[in-house]
């Protein structure tokens, strides 16, 4: 009986001590990435902004800079985007970034993403753009680090479609109609 | 013979885990960088011409003599920040003894800014950079550089004796450089270096 008493509690000493050595990672031991959702086609009206909310992934494990880094030689992450003519980007709105300390600087907070991050997009395609669907294409440019080491610059392609169509008609009054009905 | 179930289960346990820690390391090993890195050891350092901060052609074989300490490193990454005021300590400690730490900015920064950094983090020790084709030549020549800071320590005969992967502990990077400069590192100085 006591000798499988001390069986048991050496096996679980190794394996408590053996987790942290297993979940330990080294730099280096996988890419760092940050994936693209799809994007449903969002349909926008004529003369009328939109948004358009494209949602990222950081790998887990990893941390990009947000768009306003807390040091000046940090890389922000940051959205270029190219659109069609008549087609304006009227604007791109960032998640706030999250203070974070890391086990190599445990002193010093650093605002980055991580997770899951939604860049929002306002499209407004001018009254001049035909009705139809519109390719806008651009890419996400961001630097990526884990717990003890950092990556190069890296630049992801964006591209989603809006469909852009004309303002419904606003329902008409039928004038002139008999107050009997027949 | 009947068997205890219960030890058997915590016998399987433990074979797993040190199957799961055996292939963990497996894999470890088999990642480009260190793949790559781990043929430089014992290796000849590549030689490669730079230039420094003040606009001097300055190779890497110039500090053939001396126990060199390779590091690559750019402005954007955090965790090199927190090597170099340890490497500036470094170099006045082990400098007499025949140290000499020589970095190299893996950085699209234009050279002003490169200079305006070192400058606020005290460095000085020779900072070295290059064009961008110039730096990926040297970065294939020691093994990628998949990611910043990565460390060479190098012989004074300018073999590759060890490489850092990354942050690691300032007593770490100081076990590195003892070995290289080896067990009577002061007495190896040579005459005018």
């Amino acid at each position: 009986m006591l000798s499988r008493v001390i069986v048991i509690k050496t096996a679980l000493l190794i394996v408590l001590l053996g987790a942290p050595l297993l979940a330990q990672d080294s730099p280096g031991r996988k890419a760092p990435s940050v994936t693209m959702s799809p994007v449903p086609l969002e349909a926008i009206v004529l003369g009328k902004p939109g948004v358009v909310d494209l949602h990222f992934r950081v790998a887990s494990g990893f941390h990009v800079n947000s768009n306003s880094p807390s040091e000046e030689y940090l890389i922000p992450t940051a959205l270029k985007l190219d659109a069609p003519t008549d087609i304006v980007i009227g604007g791109i709105t960032y998640p706030p970034g999250e203070d974070v300390s890391f086990p190599f600087a445990p002193d010093q907070k650093l605002n980055v993403y991580s997770g899951d991050i939604t860049i929002a997009v306002l499209v407004r395609p001018l009254s001049s753009v035909l009705p139809g669907r519109y390719a806008i294409h651009g890419q996400l440019k961001y630097q990526a680090c884990d717990n003890a080491a950092c990556y190069p610059p890296k630049k992801l392609p964006v591209d989603f479609e809006v469909k852009v169509s004309k303002a419904p008609t606003a329902a008409r009054k039928n004038p002139g109609q008999s107050p009997n009905v027949h | 013979m009947k068997r205890d179930p219960v030890v058997l289960i915590v016998v399987a346990m433990v074979v797993s885990l040190m199957l799961a820690f055996g292939l963990n390391k497996a894999r470890r090993s088999k990642s480009p960088g260190a793949v790559a890195t781990n043929k430089l050891k014992g290796q000849t350092a590549h030689d490669f011409t730079l230039q420094s901060l003040d606009g001097k052609t300055v190779r890497l074989s110039d500090f053939r003599g001396k126990a060199v300490m390779l590091n690559f490193w750019a402005t954007w990454c955090e965790p090199c920040k927190i090597e170099m005021p340890w490497f500036v300590e470094i170099q006045k400690q082990y400098g007499p003894q025949g140290l000499q730490i020589v970095g190299v900015a893996m950085d699209d920064a234009d050279t002003e800014d490169i200079a305006k950094f070192t400058k606020e983090m005290g460095i000085d020790y020779p900072i070295l950079v290059g064009k961008d084709s110039v730096r990926e030549a040297i970065a294939n020549d020691y093994g990628g550089m998949a990611f910043l800071p990565e460390t060479f320590l190098i012989s004074r005969d300018g073999t590759v004796v060890e490489k850092i992967l990354g942050l690691k502990s300032r007593s770490e990077i100081e076990d590195a450089v003892k070995k290289t400069l080896g067990p009577d590192g002061a007495v190896q100085i040579q005459p005018g270096n």
